[in-house]
This record gives structure tokens, sequence and C-alpha cells, in this order.
């Protein structure tokens, strides 16, 4: 409660402070790194702009939280919200919670599960999670012809948070590109969760190593728990240029073991340019014109060929 | 009065004096239990042995002594009868300030400009610098929970709870939230290899000796036992406070640099929930959450339970949500026994 009190007052010295428009964000949590990205782009883009003004607060991956965050803003009368929803399926509430306020709402990164039933002030701005563990997985499938391995292939997968909507999606997205013809060689022998951690992926490929598991690739929902197998399979004195090893985010630290030969394939997603859709398209709705209800930006295959294009974006 | 002293410290310690069955057999019980289970089953199904592995054993270990550390000073503050719920943000904050002085100032052969103190200049120092800035954060973050519970008397659970937002926060405020990489060969052999499992075996066996043979540990049950009786013997019952919780945030800063130096990195989410499962690996080990009772050795056994849980059910192919629902059921059990033994205890009075 007091925190909610707290907020609201912030929001208010903010609002006043400012003659321009003002934009309230809601992320689903700071300690993410991905969402930090996404969320210092947007205020470095809102820098750059005139009369604009951004408030940011951290939901705590609490739906509540984030609820009472998004009435906060209404109430304090924000030109438009961005939100990056903690749970994609609890969105109807934070909708109508905007339109019964009459304040324009932009989703960010996470799709709302509402979103053909949004008003038409309301918008998402994100990318299309298919994409991401089909580009990864079907670049997998290649490296794995490319090696001969036609005859049958073994892969282990590394799953994100269970309950979260993009682990779900990417580890569909693995399923049906192996069922695909040219991919159907090969075979899940493992797949658990290591909730998007590094050092839970390590243990857990430590475990499997242990128990004399084989496999040719890694497929991972991300690139932090990626570079935990390839950590552990290293001490366990591994040739990981061996294996073909995927992730997804284009991390820093993934694209400096790309570099060097441990990790194969990684899908970038503009988070950057999605905070900024996002901005782009908060302002629009601010001043009242039309824009499309879904703003795809798309994914974008990183191998070790193009990978010096991707070094500073995140 | 020294005769006095001896006594109520005596009286303090007598229930332990009793032991005719001692709460560390029962869970040294369970751990062979559940192990010798999991290696039928895994004969049954995997078709291999789950114990005779060294690689397994290895990292069953591996993966719970971090946790292991701070259970350490957690079964010492839950001894004196308070809880300590800030350990997991304490490793978050430790983590991300400590690996900030560990940077490498090269990775791979190019300049590290994204080191968070690069215009500084302060990159490749020598590992006793971010060593000394974690352990003074942890300790810090411990002093003020110890100062906090013996001198304003609020509730143990209410200051660690404090402790436990403002951490986090610390953690995340550090660098906005944005990771922190790339330590030096000398941070990062922290936690490479063995050495987490050597830190927590030296740690575990230096605060059994205390414990056992010292005032401090004499002292540590006593107020447990009966705070009015150890202040009335002339225990200084708030000074002790203040020392049991400094050396708990203590450990969990260490906790916290060997797990960043693990995983060669440090986040602001690292440690979530940690402190939880420390007070379960304590509980489990037969650690008296109404306080005066418990011992590191239990906790170490809790801790092995633990481990062997997690690698067991991914040697059985078990899916996660098994794991987590058969771990709070264990913690559950362990409670029980031991308010039944209190009971029992009581009546044999």
């Amino acid at each position: 409660m007091k925190k909610t009190l707290m907020a609201a007052g912030l929001t208010a010295m903010m609002s006043t402070a400012a003659a321009g428009e003002t934009i309230g964000v809601s992320m689903a949590l700071f300690d993410d790194n991905f969402l930090t990205v996404l969320r210092n782009g947007m205020s470095d883009y809102v820098d750059t702009l005139d009369d604009v003004d951004i408030q940011i607060l951290d939901a705590e991956n609490d739906v509540g939280e984030q609820l009472n965050q998004i009435e906060n803003f209404a109430a304090s009368g924000v030109d438009a919200m961005i939100v990056n929803p903690v749970d994609t399926s609890a969105t109807a509430a934070m909708t109508q919670a905007a339109a019964s306020a009459g304040v324009p709402l932009v989703y960010v990164n996470r799709q709302p599960v509402n979103l053909s039933a949004l008003p038409d002030n309301q918008a998402f701005v994100g990318s299309n999670e298919v994409e991401s563990g089909t580009l990864e997985t079907f670049e997998i499938c290649k490296l794995l012809r490319g090696q001969g391995l036609t005859d049958g292939a073994q892969a282990v997968v590394l799953m994100g948070e269970l309950s979260n909507q993009a682990a779900q999606q990417r580890t569909a997205d693995i399923h049906d590109v192996l069922e695909l013809e040219m991919c159907n060689f090969i075979e899940i022998v493992e797949e658990q969760t290591a909730n998007w951690r590094r050092t839970e992926a390590a243990d857990l490929m430590s475990n499997w190593l242990s128990a004399g598991t084989e496999f040719d690739a890694v497929i991972s929902n991300n690139d932090e728990m990626a570079i935990g197998a390839i950590q552990a399979m290293q001490n366990a004195g591994m040739d990981v240029e061996e294996i073909v090893v995927g992730g997804v985010d284009a991390t820093r630290d993934a694209l400096l073991q790309m570099q060097q030969g441990n990790l194969d394939v990684t899908v970038f997603q503009n988070s950057a340019g999605q905070g900024e859709g996002a901005v782009d398209t908060a302002l629009a709705l601010a001043r009242g014109e039309d824009v499309a209800r879904t703003i795809y930006v798309p994914f974008e295959l990183v191998t070790p060929e193009n990978m010096d294009d991707y070094m500073q974006a995140n | 009065m020294a005769e006095l002293t001896s006594q109520s410290v005596e009286g303090g310690e007598s229930p332990r004096r009793r032991r005719h069955w001692p709460a560390e057999l029962n869970a040294l019980i369970g751990l062979v239990g559940i192990a010798l289970f999991i290696e039928i089953l895994g004969w049954i199904f995997v078709g291999q042995s789950f114990l005779l592995n060294l690689a397994r054993l290895r990292i069953m270990i591996l993966q719970v002594v971090v946790i292991g550390i701070i259970a350490v000073g957690v079964t010492q503050v839950i001894i004196t009868g308070g809880i300590d719920l800030s350990s997991g943000s304490v490793v978050g904050a430790t983590a991300m300030i400590a690996m900030s002085f560990a940077q490498a100032g090269e990775i791979y052969g190019e300049p590290n400009t994204r080191a968070v103190f690069w215009e500084l200049g302060w990159v490749d120092l020598p590992v006793i610098v971010p060593l000394a800035v974690g352990l003074g954060v942890g300790l810090l973050a411990g002093f003020i929970n110890g100062a906090l519970i013996a001198y304003t008397k609020i509730p143990p659970f209410i200051a660690t709870l404090g402790m436990m937002v403002t951490a986090r926060g610390v953690a995340k405020w550090w660098t906005r939230g944005e990771p922190v990489s790339f330590p030096t060969d000398q941070f990062a052999a922290i936690g490479q290899g063995m050495t987490p499992v050597l830190i927590f075996v030296a740690v575990a066996a230096l605060f059994y000796l205390i414990l056992k043979f010292t005032v401090y540990g004499t002292h540590t049950y006593a107020i447990g036992s009966n705070q009015d009786a150890a202040r009335m013997s002339g225990i200084n019952v708030e000074r002790h406070l203040v020392l049991v919780y400094s050396i708990a945030g203590l450990l969990s800063g260490l906790a916290g640099m060997v797990v960043a130096a693990r995983g060669l990195t440090a986040q602001a989410g690292m440690g979530i929930m940690y402190e939880l499962d420390a007070i379960a690996m304590a509980v489990i080990g037969g650690v008296s959450l109404a306080g005066g009772r418990g011992s590191i050795m239990g906790a170490t056994i809790g801790m092995l339970i633990f481990g062997v849980i997690i690698s067991g059910f991914t040697f059985l192919s078990l899916d996660a949500y098994y794991q987590e629902m058969i771990k709070g059921a264990i913690i559950v059990a362990a409670v029980v026994l031991d308010v039944w033994r209190q009971k029992r205890r009581a009546m044999e009075g």
C-alpha cells in the first residue's frame, strides 16, 4: 500500500514537471538482461525527443502490482502508457483499466492474450515469437545436416521458465521444426527447464553429462542458458566446437562465445528497436493518430558470418 | 555470579545433552533413504547406478554448496531463535558490487570498455580488492540486520524482510540492471572446479568447531533456548545478536562472490529464493525454528538432501514440477517431525 502511494506521489510529481507529453511505463521486471536493454532503449530514445517525459516503474513480476501502476498512471493523467506485461494472460484487466480512463496503451515485447480484441487506442509492439525458435532450430538442423548426420542426430533442449509464453512458444517451435521432413532425423533425448538462468543450465548440463547422455546439439530457449551449458561442457573436458549450440537474444556475452567458436547460432531480437517503436506508437496514439494494432519488429538470425553487425547492438 | 553463569548456560545446553535420538540422525537416515530409493529406481528405469558415478557426485555437491555457505550462517541465526530472509538479496547485491571490482581489462584480446569502472581505470585489480569489497558489503548488510533486531527490538522477520527488499534494490540500482561479466582469472578461480566445495567445507568446519567449543557457541544456544535467562546470566544478548547476524551477512556475501565467479557473470536477479532454500536446508537438517537446537552438521546433511533430490530427479528425467512439489513436502515433513519431537520432550519434561 505504501509503495502504491509512493508511486502515485511520484507519478503526480513527474507529470506536473513537463509541459509536453508524459508516458508512463510499467516493466514486468528490472532485473532481466533483455528487458533492461529494452528499457534503456526507451529512455535513451526519449532523451533525444523534445518535450516528452517518461516514467518507468518496476512491476517486480507481480501482476497485481502492475495493475496498480496502470491505474495510478491513469489517475495521474499521463498521455499514454507502455506496458510490458508480467503475465500475458492477465492483460484484459489492464486493457479495461486504460480504456475506461481513456488513456492510450501500448503493450511491448510480450504479446497480450487479448490482442484481437484491443480497442482502437491500444496496440502491440513486439516481435513474432514464432520466428525466434524457428530460425534457431532450422539453422541448427542445417548445421547438423552439413555435418552429415542425416542418419540420426540427438539434441537436448533447455527451456526457459515454464510459465512464460516465450519459453512455451520457442519450445513449441523447436518441436515444429523437428517434425519437418528435412529435420526429422533429429531426436530430442532430454528436455528440461533451467529457468532462463546460466548457473541452473550449467548444473543441469553437468547432471546430464554425468548420466552419460549423448547429444550432437544443444537447443536453448535463450543465450544465458546456452552459455551455462557451454561452461559445463568445458568443465567436463568436452570439445564444445564439435557440438552445435544455439540460443536466442544475441547478448554480448553470447556473441563473445560465438567468437570463440562455442556458440553456433543465436537470434537477435531488436529490443532497443521495440522500445523505440513502443514510444513512437504511444506518442502517435496520444496525438490521436491511427496506428496498426500490431507492429512487428522482425527477429534476425545471427551466425559467425554476420555476428560483427550485432556486436554493438545489445 | 560465575556459578550462576555456568549453571544457566548448562541449562541452555541440556536438551542437546540428553541426545537419545539426535535430530541429525533423522536427517541422515532421510538422506540415505532418498539416495537408495533413487539408486533403485535408477537400476529399474535408467539401467545405471545413481551413486557410483564420480561426475554425478561432484555436481550433486557443487550445485548446492553456494546455498550451503548461506545455510551455515542462517543456521546460527535460527539457533538464536531468529530468521534471516535477506540472504538471497544480499547475494545479488554482493555479486554485482564485488564483480564490478573484479573485471578484466581485456576480453579475448579486446579492451573491455564496458567494464563498470573502465573510466576510472579500475580493471585487473588484485583479487583481494573485490573479495574485501564483497565481504564488506555482506558484513554491512548483516550488521544492519543485527543492530535493528537487537536495539530496536523489531522482529527478525521484519528487519530482514526490509533488508531483503533493500538489498535487491541495491543490486538493480548498481548498474541500472545491466549484467556485469568477465572477471579476472584470479576472481574466476573462486568459482571454478571444486573450489566452491572447498570454501564450503572450510566455512562449515570452522563454524562447527566454533559453535561446539567456544563461548560464542555456548552463548548462541543459550540465547535461543531462553533469551531472558541468557541475559540474567550475564550474556550481552544485544552484542551477541549483532555478531550472529553480521556473520550470516558475511557468509551471504561470500556466497554471492562464489556464485558470480562460477557463472563468470553477476546479474541483479541472482540469489532469488536462496534464503528460503537455506532455511529449508537447516530445517530439514534438524535445526529447530523455535531456537536453541540444531547444528552445522545437520544443515550440511539438509544441504546434501537437496543435492540428491535435484540430481536424482534430473537423472530420472522427471519434470521440474515434481521436483518442487517433493522438495516442499520434505520441508513440511521435517518441521512436523521437529514439532512432534518438541512435544515429546515437553511431556518427558
